[in-house]
């Protein structure tokens, strides 16, 4: 079934808009999640496709509300998770 | 490996709506294109994402007219889609258009 970041072509969403001088990341956690992915991926923790499959398994309500990088931050952990990383405990900090 | 397209080729969109993770965007099942050239070859995405063994699949550009796809608009989309998402347009559904 179609996930909620298929949504091209759909009615209602503000126009992308385009920040004047968009600096590379708005905050250091920002530059921190790209980094580990990218690590990530290197090491062959995960592939590119199933970052990607993650995002998409947001559920809807989160995904809208998540930006860019959160949505990056929250596929990460749950890979890990799901890879055996780390545990749901770990993650939460519990 | 050989490809099963040709630039030029018509074909159809898969109208499938896979549960997992595909590069075929919504608006774009179950549409006619022409192929306009091979880009590579690329692991299957959708069998990747899911820690499938993924051959490496022929990727082609194809373009539609942006009518075929949203009713409306008289640009064309060009999309870079797996072998396995396309199948060839017969000529009886070409003469129907």
């Amino acid at each position: 079934m179609s996930r909620i970041n298929d949504v091209g072509g759909m009615e209602g969403f503000p126009l992308a808009g385009q920040e004047l001088n968009e600096p590379p990341f708005h905050a250091d956690w920002e530059a921190h999640v790209f980094a580990m992915n990218a690590a990530l991926i290197r090491r062959g923790c995960y592939n590119l496709d199933e970052f990607r499959d993650a995002i998409e398994r947001m559920p809807p309500q989160e995904y809208l509300a998540a930006s860019y990088y959160e949505r990056w931050f929250h596929a990460i952990t749950a890979l890990l998770v799901d890879k055996g990383v780390l545990t749901a405990q770990e993650v939460s900090g519990d | 490996m050989t490809e099963r397209f040709r630039p030029g080729d018509r074909v159809l969109t898969s109208r499938a709506d896979p549960v997992h993770h595909t590069r075929l965007p919504r608006y774009a099942r179950g549409a006619a294109g022409t192929v306009v050239e091979l880009e590579g070859r690329y692991p299957l995405p959708d069998d990747r994402s899911r820690g499938l063994p993924a051959e490496l699949q022929p990727v082609y550009a194809v373009r539609f007219p942006a009518a075929e796809l949203f009713g409306a608009g008289d640009h064309q989309v060009t999309l870079a889609l797996w072998e396995s998402y396309l199948r060839p347009l017969s000529e009886e559904v070409a003469r129907d258009e």
